[in-house]
């Protein structure tokens, strides 16, 4: 007995002098990496930032704005939804600030560890990226941070810049990328990382001049903003580079997004079928309005309209891309904006083939289209008279009819698209139009339908056109015209009072002047 | 040689033992001749015990060399005798002076009750086994001032959070440490020890008690000894309960009006129609799941549409009573004990096995456990030995559907109970069931099924070695081992053609804009099968030397320790989005890629301590600890030691008044304690890794061959360091009238300053939080216990106990800047959060728009006559209850003995989601008014923002709108008090007299008996909804709380219909003793 105790005593000996600081030296994380080359991280971020515009469902970025442009509504197949369509929401709803913060932070990763780690190319589009994502939100919100944002614990209390100054330096931050740009071509080895233009900077300098024409227009109604826009636009034509033609800005695509739950097309993988190509009970939820198909069908746009929408009843599973009843304007049922009650998921329209096509997972996440930017240039070009930007408004804005038949599949695009530009019929046909401006916006309206939510509710803001009807779940004529800034961020940041008191229904956003 | 001398030796005694040992019998009384029932009678120097009958009579066998039996009884002097020539000894015991009470303290040490200077509760086991509740957590609820168990739900594997002294931490971990035998474990224990294992279960409450359990033992400690078994003869124990479950509430359900939704012309629409029974009807439509159709009325309808075959389902429009509760089975469970325990004068055993089977009240759910342990003490003269091993075997099989509200989601008409056979049943069938949007729940919960199997091992061996009177070395080593395999499955399910398209409603029930097909067959189920296996393991080691010497009139003893803590935890999940042939849940039968995760933690710890008690006089003792503690959690080998290895201390003052003034005692006072601690603790409460900002793969990455990395969303401050937290509590203990009265009472306070807690910083900063030392919380509360022996003779035996705690808390200070935080829990709608200079959690929400006029009425929009929804989340309250009593009464009358616990919990609030989801469906009662009517208690602002006016607008389809599209919306009408009162357990029980037992040769006692559990709730009028003890606590992902070692976060006070609804349970149970 003694002598085991003897051996116990030794071995405690031991063991107590094993423990010493290296004992404890296990705490390194085998979960996650403790550190990231930025391509990766760029990588991610431009997919996030297309899944935030498209994701997000019913209270999404770019859903958000396709109701309140009133391009969509909901079929009344679901409860009807009085946050978005009687606009009963608070401070909990809507909060696309976190994500959009955060999908920030990582291009700021980016931007901060490029020149370290030897991928200075990647500078530019972060800062392209960054600028459109702060477009977006003062859009949103209107005065955000901005000059100590994303500092993490340096400023706790990133301080609200005013919006319309954020705008101005937006412009400034977007010519060091297009200096970042020009400077820096990609290593051919991380083109690939780069899932929006494949390490395309000529396109991305096209990108960033598109922003900026996309930053100014929003400011043309403000009165005395003449000279600022024109001499702006006009550094963009000594630049030289010119703007995104021809093609639309998307995010993904084939190659890159891949048959699997949570890796295909976000609209696709939430509005239409799922990874295996069954369809997804949401894809009964969002509806084309009947204000959407009055307007094509009052100019006999029917080759947009098949484009943009399925007759009711929705897909044929078989024939994907065709609708399962006949495709005829009587089969093409829009839902009034906001009703509750009588348009079910199958008497009515389903969100068309330019979006969901049955099986077409990897399409690319467009983040501006072509035609956006025709019909910007045709605005300014009909605004004011000094821009040195080659072409006249209304070339402009027969190009941007064109480039909206191309993107949304019509098949032979510019010649269906000559049919409407030679109809005669007002704000379709240039010469027709007695307010060319009318015209430029109500065809920009229905260009973005279906891809570009949030710059439809941005431009109805600023213009309020065309004439949308109120939700009939509205008693009055009020309609929001921002969002409240998400609790998260008011509860937490001692500067968010600056902004001052929120009414969602008045304080509007600096740009939308009326 | 040793060896075999050790064997013939041992062989020897046992020899010697049988042929010389003696039978003792007799008779325990007091002075004035009453009888004891109980009394304890032991071998002096040896572990061999008996106690008294119902007669107060003993029998006790004694080996040769004993020659002095030891009689002891509660409140009595305890009694040394002589064995002399006769055989039976009748003994007659005074009353006590001194008790002397010896308890379990932290890390196993034992103390004398007296010497304890702190607030400590012990449970003993007939108060765990009173309800016969298979669950330890359940069992402790209401049984201790200041310990709240919040349980999540009801189902055949319940979870809980055992909180003592409610919370002190903002995000970190509130949960009380759980210890079994010296071992520090994880709350994974509670879930599969076996109750009548238990020995006794101490309660310590504050961080002073625990400090020598290191930082763990923070929170408190709940320190469960098991059975070690007695000495004496072979004894066997056989017990068989049976326990039933049912519903004890449902929500209020609503049943005067049928199916439908809103498919009336909305309002402003051609063909809005202006009486409302009219659009109800238009409402009306036999597919819906929504309950907003026109009134029952008796007469035949169709449910659903046309089927393939033509057959259509016409039953009455009438509502059926008690639909929803009658789709609920009737739990039953039956758990069967079998023990054996004896032993010599050096070593005693204690062997059981159980068997526990639970099937739940949802059908087709249930768990079993079967388990042994084994336990044993052998003593080799100053060597003295404990051995423990316990092994688990648990299966669970529960759906992982939400049967509760597929369930609620069924109008009152249609009778589920005779759609259960959805495979035999064409109306019970996917292909065929009615309702558009929720499949039928039998089919749903037999489609989706969650099975998992744990395998828990833990084992712990002691050595104890006596060097001399004064120093003797003491070393325990435990491990516990849990591992879980679990599948999560969804069958794959492919509906028919006919369902998707062309089912119809036939005349004369089909409407004009109505469509064929079922809207939900339109989705087909491809089925998805995960794979997971978790592990845990944990591994801990105490070594300790006890020191003790007295000097004059101090009596000291020092033990110095130390200790090595270890956990490692894994977990492997693989998983396929689809299933190809039916049927077969493997990853490998399927299309597209595999989905997977894999985690690992592993932390150490070690620590050194020491603590000194010494008293003097037996009246004042003293008692200092001092604890070094060192933590991986901190550690990297660039950050200095003074961020992991951090120093805690405390001392504690017992007084026992009445010895030191011996005049105070007197008949009515016997005993008066009083007790002072102060505390400074040291925690590393930060999450595992949490010194790492990381760079996990962004949402969906790799997406094939491409990758792609995110910044984490948790930035660590460079700076982090173990919390400390001060604590400081008075106290005293007063025995009163012949010891029949036992009151104690304490007050505590709680300072916790730079937590570590992870804030939810502004985003715009980037990150969306920040993991830093700061904030500051107090936490205070009372706690009183008193016990009452109201009637104490030999045949009537009735004690009452009473206990309260109040406990509250308030956020002092937060970040700079920061003023508050949502927890994690919650909705966008009502959520908890952590706000400076309030309670916490505080439950926030959205509601009504007041007048501004301070008359409590609630603004109206002027036209439509609907009430105005607040856009900001305002306090609602908080969630922790303030105030928890309990109420226990055991009256004994000759062989009956029944025994009650209530517990109260109130002073809070909870929100209940149900209520929203039932205003949805329609299913709720107070949606019952459908008639037009102006909203109750409103007013209507006028212009200037300032003036009130009556309202006199009718609400504007009160019928749907108002319910579905206005009240859901306002979340403040979901928020109710938190409060009930509880019928914990009764139980009545028989012991089969001496008449009956000494008939049967080999038995030696028994005893039947019958409970009750949670047979009586009473709660607060208003809410409607459901338990409010139920808690959607979630568990931070399993990931997280794997990987972490915490259980339930702190985010209480919200309701999901992801509980079960409350059951109350009964039974009975027969338990032999041979």
């Amino acid at each position: 007995m003694k002598n085991l105790f003897k051996y116990f005593a030794v071995a405690t000996v031991l063991f107590i002098a094993s423990c010493t600081e290296s004992f404890l030296d296990v705490n390194t994380n085998p979960n996650s990496l403790p550190t990231a080359t930025p391509s990766y991280v760029f990588t991610n971020a431009e997919n996030t930032t297309a899944n935030i515009f498209v994701g997000g469902g019913t209270q999404g970025v770019n859903q958000m704005g396709e109701f309140w442009s009133g391009h969509w509504t909901q079929s009344s197949s679901y409860i009807s939804n009085p946050i978005i369509f009687g606009y009963q929401f608070t401070n909990g709803d809507f909060n696309q600030w976190d994500p959009l913060y955060n999908n920030l932070e990582d291009f700021q990763f980016v931007i901060d560890n490029a020149d370290a780690n030897d991928q200075k190319y990647l500078k530019g589009p972060a800062k392209v990226m960054k600028a459109y994502i702060y477009q977006a939100l003062v859009d949103m919100y209107g005065d955000v941070p901005y000059s100590e944002a994303l500092k993490g614990v340096a400023t706790l209390a990133p301080k609200f810049d005013n919006q319309k100054a954020i705008y101005e330096n937006l412009i400034v931050s977007l010519d060091e990328a297009i200096v970042d740009l020009k400077a820096n071509a990609f290593a051919s080895a991380f083109t690939s990382s780069d899932i929006i233009f494949k390490g395309n900077t000529s396109k991305w300098v096209k990108f960033a001049n598109s922003l900026k024409l996309r930053l100014l227009v929003h400011q043309s109604r403000i009165p005395g903003r003449e000279g600022y826009i024109t001499t702006e636009l006009n550094k963009i034509s000594t630049e030289g580079s010119g703007f995104i033609t021809g093609e639309d800005v998307g995010s993904g695509g084939s190659g890159f997004y891949v048959a699997t739950a949570g890796k295909i097309n976000q609209i696709y993988g939430l509005w239409g079928y799922d990874a295996n190509g069954g369809v997804l009970a949401l894809a009964r939820y969002n509806r084309p309005t009947k204000y959407l198909f009055d307007v094509l069908i009052a100019a006999n746009d029917t080759f947009r309209l098949k484009r943009l929408a399925y007759a009711k009843g929705g897909e044929n599973p078989s024939t994907p891309g065709k609708s399962t009843a006949a495709e005829i304007v009587s089969n093409y049922v829009g839902v009034p904006f906001g009703i509750s009650s009588g348009y079910t998921a199958q008497a009515s329209s389903y969100l068309g083939p330019s979006l969901i096509v049955k099986g077409e997972f990897n399409r690319p996440v467009i983040l501006m289209t072509a035609a956006e930017i025709q019909f910007s240039l045709a605005e300014m070009k009909e605004r004011f008279t000094g821009i040195n930007i080659a072409g006249t408004s209304q070339s402009f804005y027969e190009e941007g009819v064109r480039q909206s038949f191309r993107t949304l599949g019509v098949a032979d695009a510019a010649g269906k698209a000559a049919i409407l530009l030679s109809s005669g019929i007002e704000n379709s046909d240039w010469s027709a139009s007695t307010n060319k401006l009318q015209a430029i916006n109500l065809q920009k309206w229905i260009a973005l339908t279906n891809f570009s939510g949030l710059e439809a509710w941005t431009e109805y803001r600023k213009s309020n056109l065309p004439n949308i009807p109120q939700s009939s779940l509205v008693t009055d004529s009020k309609r929001p015209v921002r969002i409240f800034y998400p609790n998260t961020e008011t509860g937490s940041n001692s500067n968010a009072s600056s902004a001052g008191t929120i009414d969602v229904f008045t304080t509007k956003i600096f740009w939308d002047i009326d | 040689m040793k060896k075999l001398t050790l064997i013939i030796a041992l062989v020897c005694l046992s020899v010697s033992f049988i042929l010389a040992q003696r039978t003792i019998t007799g008779k325990v009384t007091d002075p004035k001749g009453e009888t004891f029932i109980g009394s304890n009678i032991q071998v002096k120097g040896t572990n061999i015990g008996t106690v008294t009958d119902i007669d107060g009579m003993y029998s006790i066998v004694v080996p040769d060399g004993s020659n002095t039996l030891i009689y002891s009884y509660t409140g009595y002097q305890t009694k040394e005798v002589q064995i002399g020539a006769a055989n039976v000894m009748n003994v007659t015991l005074d009353e006590g002076v001194a008790l002397q009470e010896i308890v379990v303290t932290a890390t196993g040490i034992k103390k004398d009750a007296r010497e304890i200077g702190y607030s400590f509760a012990k449970v003993g086991k007939e108060d765990i086994f009173n309800g016969r509740s298979p669950q330890l957590a359940q069992a402790l609820s209401g049984k201790v001032a200041g310990l709240a168990v919040y349980n999540v739900n009801n189902s055949v594997d319940p979870q809980a959070k055992i909180v003592l002294r409610g919370y002190r931490s903002l995000t970190g971990n509130n949960d009380a440490l759980v210890v079994v035998d010296g071992l520090q474990t994880t709350a994974t224990v509670l879930s599969v020890i076996n109750p009548n294992d238990i020995e006794s279960v101490s309660i310590l409450k504050g961080g002073q008690a625990a400090t020598l359990y290191g930082s763990a033992g923070i929170n408190g400690a709940i320190v469960i000894t098991t059975k070690r078994g007695t000495a004496g003869k072979l004894k066997v124990n056989v017990s068989n309960t049976t326990n039933f479950e049912e519903i004890s509430f449902l929500p209020d359900f609503q049943d005067k009006y049928g199916n439908g939704s809103h498919y009336a012309n909305s309002f402003g629409s051609a063909g809005y129609k202006t009486d409302y029974l009219e659009r109800l009807k238009d409402n009306w439509r036999p597919f819906e799941n929504q309950q907003y159709g026109d009134a029952y009325n008796g007469e035949t309808r169709i449910v659903g549409r046309v089927l393939e075959d033509g057959s259509q389902y016409n039953l009455p429009y009438a509502p059926i009573k008690d639909v929803r509760k009658n789709s609920f089975d009737r739990g039953v469970s039956n758990n069967s004990q079998l023990n054996f325990q004896g032993g010599s004068e050096n070593s005693t055993y204690y062997l059981s096995a159980e068997h526990n089977t639970i099937h739940g009240i949802v059908p087709g759910d249930k768990s079993e456990r079967n388990g042994a342990r084994l336990a044993a003490s052998s003593n080799y003269g100053k060597l003295q030995t404990g051995y423990n091993l316990s092994y688990v075997q648990a299966n669970y099989d529960r759906t992982s559907s939400n049967f509760y509200s597929d369930m609620i989601n069924t109008p009152a008409h249609v009778p589920l109970g005779d759609l259960r056979d959805w495979k035999n049943n064409k109306f019970a069938n996917p292909n065929g069931y009615f309702n558009d949007y929720i499949a039928v729940p039998f089919f749903t919960k037999d489609n989706n099924r969650n099975n998992y199997k744990d395998a828990n091992i833990q084992g712990n061996i002691e050595l104890n070695y006596k060097v001399s009177s004064f120093l003797s070395f003491s070393n325990r080593i435990g491990v516990m081992n849990n591992s879980r395999t679990q599948k999560f499955r969804t069958g794959k399910f492919i509906h028919s053609d006919w369902a998707k398209n062309k089912a119809y409603v036939p005349e004369p029930w089909a409407y004009a804009n109505d469509y064929d097909g079922i809207n939900r067959a339109g989705t087909d189920i491809l089925g998805s099968v995960t794979d997971r296996s978790t592990s845990e393991n944990v591994v801990n080691d105490d070594l300790q030397a006890h020191l003790s010497k007295n000097i004059g009139s101090f009596e000291n003893r020092l033990i110095l320790g130390y200790n090595v803590y270890q956990r490692a935890a894994k977990l492997i999940q693989i998983g396929s989005n689809s299933v190809v042939v039916p049927d077969v849940y493997n990853v490998s039968n399927r299309q597209g890629e595999l989905t997977g995760t894999e985690g690992n933690s592993l932390e150490r710890k070690f620590g050194y301590y020491a603590d000194l008690t010494t008293s003097y006089n037996k009246f004042i003792t003293l008692n200092a600890t001092f604890r070094n503690d060192n933590t991986s959690r901190f550690y990297k080998d660039y950050r200095p030691k003074n961020n992991w290895s951090y120093n805690y201390y405390g001392a504690a003052l017992a007084f026992v008044l009445t010895e030191a003034m011996p005049s105070l005692t007197s008949n009515f006072i016997n005993y008066i304690k009083l007790r002072a601690s102060w505390n400074k603790n040291g925690n590393d409460n930060l999450p595992i890794y949490g010194l790492d900002l990381t760079y996990p793969n962004g949402a969906g990455f790799p997406y094939g061959t491409t990758v792609g990395l995110s910044v984490g969303d948790v930035l660590p401050d460079a700076n982090l360091k173990p919390e400390f937290v001060t604590s400081k509590e008075v106290g005293a203990e007063l025995r009163l009238w012949d010891r029949r009265i036992t009151l104690d009472a304490t007050a505590y306070n709680q300072q916790s300053k730079g937590q570590v807690i992870t804030v939810k910083v502004p985003n715009s900063t980037g990150f969306p939080n920040l993991l830093i030392n700061v904030g500051e919380s107090k936490n205070w509360g009372y706690e009183a216990d008193l016990k009452v022996a109201l009637v104490q003779s030999t045949k009537l035996k009735w004690d009452i106990g009473i206990r309260y705690s109040y406990n509250d808390n308030k956020v002092v200070d937060l970040f700079p800047g920061v003023n508050s935080f949502q927890l994690a829990d919650g909705f966008s709608y009502a959520n908890t959060n952590v706000i400076k200079g309030e309670r916490f959690p505080l439950l926030k929400t959205d509601g009504y728009v007041y007048a501004p006029d301070g008359s409590g009425r609630r603004l109206v929009n002027a036209t439509s006559g609907y009430p105005l929804r607040n856009t900001t989340l305002l306090n609602r309250g908080g969630v922790l209850p303030r105030h928890i009593a309990g109420a226990s009464t055991k009256f004994e009358y000759g062989n009956v003995a029944l025994s009650v616990n209530f517990e109260y919990r109130g002073g809070n609030v909870i929100f209940s989601d149900i209520g929203r989801q039932m205003t949805f469906t329609g299913a709720g009662g107070w949606t019952a008014n459908r008639d037009p009517h102006i909203f109750e208690n409103s007013a209507i602002l006028g212009a200037d923002g300032k003036t009130v006016s009556d309202n006199n607008v009718q609400v504007r389809e009160p019928e749907y709108g108002l319910w579905v599209d206005n009240y859901r919306l306002i979340s403040e009408n979901f928020v109710t008090p938190g409060w009930f009162i509880k019928m914990r357990d009764i139980n009545l029980a028989y012991n089969l007299p001496r008449s009956v037992t000494s008939k049967i040769k080999f038995l030696e006692g028994g005893s039947i008996s019958i409970f009750g559990r949670n047979l009586l709730t009473i709660i607060d009028k208003s809410n409607f909804y459901t338990d409010p003890e139920f808690s959607n606590v979630t568990d931070g992902g399993i990931l997280n709380s794997l990987l972490n070692g915490t259980g339930l976060r702190n985010g209480v006070g919200l309701n999901t219909l992801d509980q079960t609804p409350p059951v109350r349970q009964y039974g009975f149970s027969i338990n032999l003793s041979f």
